[in-house]
């Protein structure tokens, strides 16, 4: 039997692809077709969790914590 | 497989939700948040209201406050009640009453004058083309009273720039500041240490201390008058030519400055001073405390409240032999120079504390005439060995010193001078290592700590950890200290301890000042980005910190950035300098570019050859660096720089590594610019770390520009890495050589490290391992078997045709079928 999914198509630059594939890693469970470097299906019920994340990824990408003081 | 529904928004904008109008939830969410969106703006709008009211109720010149477009935006500091002076229009400086900030119209007429007065009183926090920020800090303040400013002085020439009359809440801060700080002093004399002040009152305070009062050696109370500048001319100085004595015009130009007294010790010094009339003959009360008690006593005082100055008096120090130094004739100190060496022996006597000069700028020049006007015994200390024979070399070429008298002590040379005193010249951690040391170094520490030093030169201060610094100093005697450096600051709060172990801020240069006047070379900065390819920002996704670091640093369009920009600037005839804090990186670049690069595990003699060749070989016009080069490395021919990798968000080495190219030689060339290039990984935490780094040098008044394209890059010839088969071997060989070589990474010429150059670490590792072992292993291994080379090398060329391991032979499609299978076994298994 065919099975449907209902699906977004989203188009964002290669890094924050990758963003998402890292995310999708840990269970598989928002990306349903990787198409190229720029698009990508993903589940619909998925995206408002999807951007949340995403914007939680990005804030630690660009405030992270001091891995360290200043060393000398 | 996968239908994308009737609705396909092609982007993650806010709106998209709404367009799916069958999900039920999700519209509601977009609705809760846009609802709650649009509450906020309206809580916004509403409390820039009663805000306003608030204040307005609380305010007695309510009718003054005037409300515009802009009014909402300044919330509490709205200051529109306080009436501007009649003529506020002839003056150039605004204050916020509560947090003691001065901002100076730059634009002014009567800007210069305002600003040499707040560089005196207050602490430069932004220097931008047309708006300064000043702000009076406790310490700032400190160091105004330490060059003889009088709170009066300082209240009234505020008022007197300001364009509103002055604010009680300042004018309190000012005397209460001033009363505490500055009015004692530690003086050595005759290699005695007494405490002395201008104020019977307060020392009568001190001696009730019960800490203090027993210190005290009794019977020792003096009273004397204060010296004034009298005869003395900092050598190098327009002034200095020629007459030696009386120099009126100089007198003038820092009486203002100076602490009320005209009439000096000797007879020699009886210069009048035809401002400073009215109080004649100060009288200066003093008592003498033991040796050995100087550090508690300085301590105790700053607890109660009357933190020390230390000065010496080295014009009537006879205990000390003098040292036969002058700078040569034809030297002339520049005028900036010059002011900042006026602060230092404002009253005739050295006081010890800190100036501040831009990279380049002639530091070392400051410290030479330092010691030129002290003539005493000079200990010069410094970050490196490199920089201790760039120290030497600096005193032969501007000095008249004899040779012999001025010796190095290094890891390589232990030498002492000939005569009675001289200088020295060595490294932070040749004089506090504290581990064993060679008969010779032995010898060496104990000749220094049994003598008695006229000025300590401290050089790079910013880089010295107060620990360290509390050991120089106790181990070290010297009259007074004299730190230099260009970035008196640290990411960590450390910098503020520096106030009391060498002293204030003397002197601050404005970085955009000395560029216009062409004294160091003017800079366009730009701080390039460069977009990760995907499989390494998939690799840096899932790397750990330290692997990031090395994945942003390797980043391939950064390596064709700076291919580009080389390739650009060595046709153009500049000299490049590439600044890389990560050792693997820096390697790899240089190995694949063909350039010259210098770390710190390049040996001594290596590197001398390798800046010789650099600064005259026309062939060679790059090198790579290492952070062994942030600082104190003199290369006048650099006229471009470029840094692919820092470390973390330091404002102080980023302002280091632009210290490298201003003093560039071609300053004054018709059109000359120095570049500054700072290449970054687009989407990593470069981005938030340069933006940080950049601080320091935007409050300078420097300004970035950002290139997010480089113009027919795709052309350069050679471009390396063009392929996408050359950036996954690239990435492939990054993580293995990463990997396996973790200890190889570290930088092993730390400052502090070790001495003299590199290879320490790994002549210690040899030591270890020199010794007969027993152990276990196969004959394979023995035999060379297992080494990973032989994996390696097969592996190279199977990364080249990218063949799948095994269980990786399946497309995408396959794996998710599998994927689901599994899911659905857990499901059932779960299940039962």
């Amino acid at each position: 039997m065919v099975r449907a999914i209902r699906g977004v198509l989203i188009e964002c630059e290669p890094a924050i692809k990758s963003i998402i594939v890292h995310l999708d890693s840990a269970n598989n469970d928002i990306i349903i077709e990787d198409l190229d470097e720029q698009h990508l299906v993903v589940k619909e019920n998925m995206v408002h969790v999807l951007k949340q994340k995403l914007e939680d990824r990005l804030k630690e990408t660009y405030r992270p914590e001091e891995p360290l003081a200043d060393s000398d | 497989m996968s239908t994308p529904g009737p609705a396909t928004p092609r982007s993650l904008e806010s709106d998209v939700m709404s367009d799916a109008d069958d999900v039920d939830e999700d519209v509601d969410e977009a609705q809760k948040e846009r609802e709650a969106m649009l509450a906020k703006e309206a809580d916004d709008f509403v409390n820039k209201f009663t805000l306003g009211k608030r204040l307005q109720s609380d305010d007695k010149g309510k009718e003054l406050r005037r409300y515009d477009a802009a009014t909402g935006f300044f919330r509490k500091r709205d200051y529109s009640q306080i009436p501007l002076k009649p003529n506020h229009q002839q003056c150039p400086l605004w204050i916020d009453p509560e947090n003691f900030t001065i901002i100076l119209e730059r634009f002014h007429p009567a800007a210069q004058k305002a600003t040499d007065f707040l560089t005196t009183i207050a602490e430069p926090r932004s220097r931008p083309t047309f708006l300064h920020e000043y702000v009076l800090t406790m310490h700032s303040l400190y160091a105004a009273v330490s060059v003889g400013l009088r709170p009066k002085d300082i209240i009234d020439t505020l008022d007197r720039f300001l364009k509103t009359p002055l604010p009680p809440a300042v004018r309190m801060k000012i005397e209460e500041t001033t009363k505490k700080y500055g009015k004692v002093k530690l003086v050595l004399k005759k290699n005695k240490y007494y405490v002395e002040s201008v104020d019977a009152k307060i020392l009568q305070i001190l001696l009730k201390d019960e800490v203090i009062g027993a210190l005290r050696v009794h019977g020792s109370d003096t009273t004397s008058f204060a010296p004034t500048m009298g005869g003395l001319v900092i050598p190098g100085t327009q002034n200095a030519a020629g007459v030696h004595q009386a120099n009126l015009k100089q007198q003038d130009k820092k009486s203002d400055e100076e602490q009320g007294a005209t009439a000096s010790e000797g007879d020699l010094f009886a210069t009048l001073n035809e401002e400073e009339d009215d109080d004649d003959k100060e009288a200066v009360h003093a008592f003498e405390i033991l040796d050995n008690s100087v550090e508690t006593v300085q301590k105790r005082c700053l607890d109660i409240g009357f933190p020390i100055l230390e000065e010496y008096d080295f014009r009537n120090d006879d205990v000390n032999p003098n040292l036969e130094i002058d700078l040569r004739p034809n030297t002339q100190i520049r005028p900036y120079q010059e002011k900042s060496l006026s602060k230092m022996f404002g009253n005739g006597r050295a006081k010890s504390g800190i100036i501040v000069l831009p990279c380049g700028a002639g530091k070392t020049l400051v410290g030479i005439t330092a010691a030129c006007t002290i003539k005493k015994g000079v200990i010069v200390l410094c970050t490196s060995s490199m920089s201790v024979q760039q120290w030497r070399q600096e005193f032969l070429k501007w000095s008249n010193i004899n040779p012999d008298d001025i010796a190095i002590f290094t890891a390589e040379s232990k030498n002492k001078f000939s005569s009675s005193t001289g200088i020295i010249v060595t490294t932070y951690s040749m004089v506090t290592n504290s581990r064993e040391r060679s008969h010779d170094s032995k010898k060496m520490m104990d000749f220094l700590r049994g003598r008695e030093w006229g000025l300590m030169l401290l050089d790079e201060v910013h880089v010295v950890p107060a620990e360290m610094f509390r050991r120089v100093i106790s181990s070290i005697k010297s009259h007074s200290k004299l730190g230099l450096t260009a970035t008196l600051l640290r990411e960590d709060d450390k910098i503020s301890d520096l106030n009391f172990l060498i002293g204030p801020k003397l002197y601050e240069a404005n970085w955009m000042e000395l560029s216009q006047q062409g004294h160091i070379a003017k800079v366009q900065c730009a701080e390039v980005w460069c977009p990760m390819p995907t499989e390494f920002y998939d690799q840096y996704l899932r790397a750990d910190g330290r692997m990031k670091r090395t994945l942003y640093a390797m980043n391939p369009r950064k390596f064709q950035a700076c291919q580009y920009l080389i390739n650009y600037h060595e046709k153009r005839g500049d000299k490049i300098i590439v600044f890389s804090d990560e050792l693997y990186s820096l390697k790899q670049y240089a190995l694949k570019l063909k350039k010259v690069f210098i770390y710190g595990g390049t040996s001594q003699s290596e590197r001398m050859h390798v800046l010789e060749n650099f600064q005259h070989n026309p062939d060679v016009n790059t090198l790579f660096l290492s952070k062994i080069g942030d600082t104190s490395l003199d290369l006048p021919e650099a006229t471009c720089l470029i840094q692919i990798s820092s470390h973390f968000g330091s404002r102080r080495q980023e302002a280091q590594r632009l210290g490298r190219i201003l003093r560039a030689k071609r300053r004054n060339d018709e059109g000359f610019n120095a570049f500054f290039y700072s290449l970054v990984s687009k989407d990593t935490q470069e981005m938030y770390y340069s933006s940080k780094r950049q601080a320091f040098l935007v409050d300078q008044g420097y300004a970035f520009k950002v290139i997010t394209q480089l113009a027919n890059i795709e052309q350069t010839p050679d471009l390396a890495f063009s392929t996408p088969q050359e950036m996954r071997e690239l990435l492939q060989r990054t993580l293995v050589d990463n990997d396996k070589g973790v200890e190889e990474d570290v930088e092993t010429d730390d400052l502090f490290g070790k001495v003299g150059g590199g290879g320490g670490r790994r002549k210690k590792g040899n030591g270890g391992l020199a010794g007969v072992r027993r152990m276990a292993g196969t004959l394979g291994e023995l035999s060379g078997g297992q080494d990973m080379a032989y994996i390696e090398q097969n592996k190279a060329a199977n990364k080249a045709l990218k063949k799948p391991k095994k269980g990786e032979n399946q497309s995408a499609f396959f794996k998710k079928l599998q994927r689901e299978k599994e899911k659905a076994k857990q499901a059932t298994r779960a299940a039962k």
